[in-house]
């Protein structure tokens, strides 16, 4: 049985070892102890020697070869023994190289622009929810100091609910330009409300056995939330009356290529019943009123605001001192703030510091109904749809245009009369539109 | 030099003779297999074999008692045997083994055994000078009567601390015996070029300790020099400097081409002063051992050698959380 | 309460524990009857003997592996290198022998030996009679390090030094040693490893190690009349190190200054910077951690300049007011 001369491990570091020269030619006889080889290591030559007696029947590996070590690099034996059928592994040091190429990961640079800050100010701030590009440093090189974020924090973030807050980060909405409502400007619920803009939408549909389900969360959450909220603070009573519209048909019809030209808006009635509902405001300011705690506001501004149903729900535009628009501007400001409002373009501040809504459900089959307060508001006015109807006038049936107004207000500071005689009054003015020309 | 010493001038029972020959012969063994395993790649970092070198440390501890003490060096697996460190602990460290000597912290140039008074070989040369004279201090102070015999070779002759011991041995006329196994290099540095002076005993002089050379391959010079110490020691009349000539077989460690001297040289000294040879010869000589028995003893040595290789690639690695024990008490 | 010394305190620690002990004993070049280059052992010799209080020739690589080579085999050595500079010549037995014998020998030695080692400047014994050496010994595992910075300190760590197993550096401050505190006669140990708080503040985190943190305690009397209020914490122990106090101080202040004699560079005050800025403490950080540290250079002869070399009680108002933006 042939014995196997392997590449001994030299020294302590040996990985592998290059064979020199054969001290002993194949067919050689070498004693135990002989030199068979001469070996380079890492460090030196050394010798390979005979383990046991005998012929050095095959050497694997030519001089100058490297090799592993523990590799067979020869075979000794009886003389005339075969070694043929002996499997031996072989090995190049270009494996090995090949096996240790490694490659150089390289790291992603670093936002440069990163502000200067201590780890102090950097956790405060994130706990927070601050982003610390708004915050001016006042350590060395503008560095941000743990009160710095202190001061940010007294002098914003608690202007705010925890309520809003909590809306603002479920909506993601930046509240920095939200002008509070409640007492010293603190941004209520309802200033984010008004000025909640609809381009965010989390909706992660899970189906399962046919049915739908949506998450109950974003805009449709804060709508549900407004509403009970609405409904269950404010008595809510509405008022309806038929108005004849007839005349503002006519109207319309004359205006709509005036205001074409002008504009390049067509007119609809949903501008002159804002219109006139704006001129009615200016005129009965016991309802043009908020509530804020202990106080009732007698708004001296017209704002009103124009529900616009967008996908998964509504917001509600601005036209800021509509009072004193003539009706091409309104018209074209209505239709300007209407295709932001589905496009989900709206700015915060075109969402704020409205003091009457109006709802137009006009365009469907409704005839009355009885709309929620858009709080802080104290009043809302439906507007249904417009058809003709035979009506008795003076005594005799014509065929009129006729349109239902549903107001609903808040019976804790407005009551049944006044009212009642707002409505009345826009009734008036719808039919007689002239009137708004005084 | 002192004369090979004869059978009849020895108080040594021929159990003890062929005892002392067998632990040789166990010294060698264990030298060479561990030679075997480290070719096949089965020892880590590197080893340094006493090979030759086997009367010196069987003959030193001799005249040792369990209780007195040793320090070693980093040529020290012999030392260990023969202070009577188990060989199958050892053979369980040279392989990193939990069960090893020092549970595979250690390895070969740190094998300690303080149970049986192997205060450690030591990686650093002549460091065990110190550390045995404070062993002997110990000793002194506490009187607790065990002396100390400290290897070391002739390249740590030229060491400060060896200078320092001695003197400080000298003054405190501590029970140790510093004995010098002159291999004729420090690694590759021949003692002829490295020092100025015949014999390395001549330094004891200087530090007003006896001091004498001898031939370190007769076992039996040996002893009778370590019990001349031992006595003086346990005297009370302080340290004894013994330098004694031998020869290392094979390289430095195991990565040594051994250029620096000639296979002339080496043949020599393997062929006309191998301790193991010398010795049996003598005792079959004067009849206290058969060749049959030899034999015999042989085939003990590789059973027990086997066993250890056996007990040693069987035994567990130490688990990664012995890591951080032990470094503090 | 009894005022005593440094050098006293230290002293009575180890009287105490040799009268204890009988394995306790002291050696050192001159601590006979000349009482040790700091007069550290004066009378001991007379009360212990020649035998206990062993006097070695100048041969601090023989005398320290003499020291851990007794301590191996039982007793309890205490070595007094003359000035903590000569031990550079017992480095080996230090190092490679002391620290790593208990770890090689598979946890069967232990070397419960006290190196006591006089440093420091302010002295005027220049560059090889004044380094602070100290962060070098603890690199390396199996040493405890420890730096008392006043008497009562140094009494309670001495003995419970040489109650340890383990090899225990000692270093005393030259400075210090006739410098006087409150110091019970009774015995009492403070353990290895717990750092303590010189005083309470809430603006900075001043860690001082050794004499700093006298000049600590210094500086931060000054800047509290500016309005500055410090902590001064003193490790006590380098090695095992208190971290949890350290830690909770700087959540709480927020700052950290870490002042310390060795040359700033690789001192052990960039270990407790690096410690903190690693921890949990770092989200706490308002300003970057500051060191003040020695200057890299020799410790000079000339009085000014060896005193420029090293942290003063102004360097250490200077560092605060920066901490604080003032």
């Amino acid at each position: 049985m042939a014995t196997e001369v392997v590449m001994p491990k030299l020294g302590a570091t040996m990985e592998e070892g290059t064979i020199v020269s054969w001290l002993a030619q194949v067919g050689e006889v070498v004693e135990e102890g002989d030199a068979i080889a001469e070996v380079q290591t890492d460090k030196i030559v050394l010798e390979v020697e005979a383990e046991t007696t005998g012929v050095l029947l095959k050497t694997l590996y030519d001089e100058g070869s490297t090799v592993k070590v523990q590799e067979v690099i020869a075979y000794l034996g009886e003389e005339g023994e075969s070694v043929d059928g002996i499997d031996h592994k072989s090995f190049s040091a270009s494996q090995a190289a090949a096996a240790e190429d490694s490659a150089i990961q390289e790291r992603p640079f670093e936002n440069p622009n990163k502000k200067r800050r201590t780890p102090a100010a950097r956790k405060l701030a994130e706990a927070n929810h601050i982003d610390l590009r708004r915050i001016s440093g006042s350590g060395p090189k503008g560095r941000i100091q743990k009160n710095d974020v202190e001061n940010y924090l007294v002098e914003n973030t608690k202007k705010i609910t925890p309520l809003a807050e909590k809306i603002a980060v479920d909506l993601g909405i930046d509240y920095k330009n939200v002008t509070g409502t409640g007492s010293n400007g603190k941004i209520v619920k309802a200033d984010l409300l008004t000025s909640n803009p609809t381009n965010e939408s989390h909706v992660q549909p899970a189906i399962q056995q046919g049915e739908k389900r949506v998450p109950f969360k974003g805009i449709r959450k804060v709508i549900a939330d407004r509403m009970v909220q609405s409904a269950n603070t404010a008595p809510h009573v509405t008022l309806t009356s038929e108005v004849d519209m007839t005349n503002c048909v006519r109207l319309r019809k004359e205006l709509l290529p005036v205001i074409e030209k002008i504009s390049g808006c067509r007119l609809s009635f949903n501008e002159i019943i804002f219109k006139a509902t704006a001129h009615t405001l200016q005129r009965h300011p016991d309802i043009n009123v908020s509530l804020d705690k202990n106080e009732i506001v007698y708004h001296t501004n017209v704002n009103v605001g124009m529900a616009v149903a967008v996908p998964n729900g509504l917001v509600v535009p601005v036209v800021k001192n509509a009072n004193q628009m003539g009706l091409a501007a309104l018209t074209e400001e209505c239709k300007a703030l209407g295709k932001r409002a589905r496009e989900g373009k709206l700015l915060p501040e075109q969402m704020q510091n409205g003091t009457f809504t109006i709802s137009n459900l006009g365009m469907y089959a409704v005839d009355g109904f009885t709309p929620i307060i858009n709080q802080p508001e104290s009043a809302i006015l439906g507007v249904g749809t417009i058809k003709e109807k035979p009506v008795v006038i003076n005594g005799e049936i014509s065929i009129r245009s006729m349109m239902v107004l549903s107001l609903s207000f808040d019976h804790r500071i407005i009551d049944g009369a006044p009212a009642a005689a707002f409505i009345t009054d826009l009734k008036e003015t719808l039919e007689n539109p002239f009137k708004l020309i005084v | 030099m002192s004369n090979a010493a004869t059978l009849k001038s020895s108080s040594i029972t021929p159990e003890k003779l062929k005892s002392m020959l067998y632990d040789m012969m166990v010294i060698r063994n264990f030298e060479e297999t561990l030679k075997k395993l480290y070719q096949q790649g089965k020892i880590h970092g590197t080893m340094h074999l006493c090979i030759g070198q086997e009367a010196t440390a069987v003959g030193a501890c001799v005249p040792l008692t369990k209780e007195d003490k040793i320090t070693s060096t980093h040529r020290g697996h012999g030392h260990s045997i023969a202070k009577g460190t188990d060989v199958m602990k050892m053979m369980a460290e040279l392989l990193g083994k939990e069960t090893g000597t020092c549970k595979g912290k250690g390895g070969s140039m740190h094998i300690a055994d303080l149970d049986v008074g192997n205060l450690g070989a030591n990686g650093i040369v002549c460091a065990g000078l110190p550390l045995g004279t404070g062993a002997a201090l110990t000793s002194k102070m506490k009187n607790l009567g065990y002396v100390v015999l400290c290897f070391f070779g002739d390249g740590a002759t030229n060491e400060g601390a060896f200078h320092e011991s001695l003197n400080l041995a000298s003054v405190w006329k501590l029970p140790v015996i510093f004995f010098c196994e002159n291999n004729l290099y420090g690694m590759s540095g021949s003692i002829k070029e490295m020092t100025n002076i015949e014999n390395i005993a001549e330094r004891g002089a200087a530090y007003g300790i006896p001091s004498e050379t001898i031939s370190g391959n007769d076992i039996l010079t040996v002893v009778e020099a370590v019990e001349r110490a031992v006595e003086r020691a346990r005297n009370g009349e302080g340290p004894t400097l013994i330098e004694a000539h031998t020869y290392r077989w094979e390289g430095h460690s195991r990565s040594d081409a051994r250029k620096y001297r000639t296979r002339e040289e080496e043949k020599d000294w393997k062929k006309h002063r191998d301790p193991i040879a010398l010795f049996k010869q003598k005792l079959i000589e004067e009849n206290i051992l058969t060749e049959e028995e030899y034999g015999e003893m042989e085939k003990k040595v590789q059973t027990l050698m086997d066993n250890a290789v056996e007990f040693a690639v069987n035994s567990k690695a130490p688990d990664l959380d012995t890591l951080m024990t032990d470094i503090y008490a | 309460m009894r005022e005593i010394t440094y050098s006293e305190a230290i002293r009575e620690a180890m009287s105490q524990e040799m009268r204890n002990n009988q394995d306790v004993f002291i050696m050192g070049e001159d601590i006979g009857v000349y009482g040790g280059a700091f007069g550290l052992t004066n009378g001991m010799i007379e009360e212990f003997g020649p035998e206990r209080v062993r006097i070695t020739p100048i041969s601090e690589a023989a005398i320290s592996g003499c020291a851990v080579g007794a301590a191996m085999t039982g007793m309890r050595p205490i070595l007094e290198i003359q000035f903590s500079d000569f031990i550079m010549i017992a480095m080996d037995n230090i190092v490679n022998q002391a620290a790593k014998n208990r770890y090689m020998f598979g946890g069967k030695a232990k070397v419960p030996v006290v190196v006591r080692l006089p440093g420091g400047s302010g002295a005027g014994f220049a560059a090889q009679h004044s380094q602070s050496l100290e962060a070098w010994m603890t690199h390396v595992p199996g040493l405890k390090v420890v730096q008392p910075s006043n008497a009562y300190d140094a009494k309670g760590l001495m003995k419970a030094a040489i109650k340890d197993d383990n090899p225990v550096l000692f270093y005393e401050h030259k400075m210090l040693y006739p410098v006087k505190g409150e110091v019970p006669e009774e015995e009492y140990e403070i353990p290895l490893g717990k750092a303590d708080i010189k005083k309470s503040g809430t603006d900075i985190s001043i860690v001082a190690t050794g004499i700093m943190v006298n000049r600590a305690m210094e500086a931060a009397a000054e800047l509290e009349n500016e309005g500055i209020n410090v902590e001064v914490i003193d490790p006590r122990t380098l090695v095992p190190l208190d971290t949890e106090t350290i830690l909770e101080s700087v959540k709480k202040t927020s700052r950290v200054l870490v002042v310390y004699e060795a040359v700033k560079r690789g001192g052990y005050g960039a270990e407790i910077a690096s410690m903190i800025a690693e921890s949990d403490a770092f989200d706490y950080l308002d300003a970057p951690i500051r060191r003040l540290g020695g200057v890299a250079a020799p410790i000079p002869y000339n009085p000014e300049l060896e005193k420029a070399a090293v942290p003063q009680v102004n360097d250490i108002i200077k560092e605060c007011r920066k901490l604080m933006n003032k």
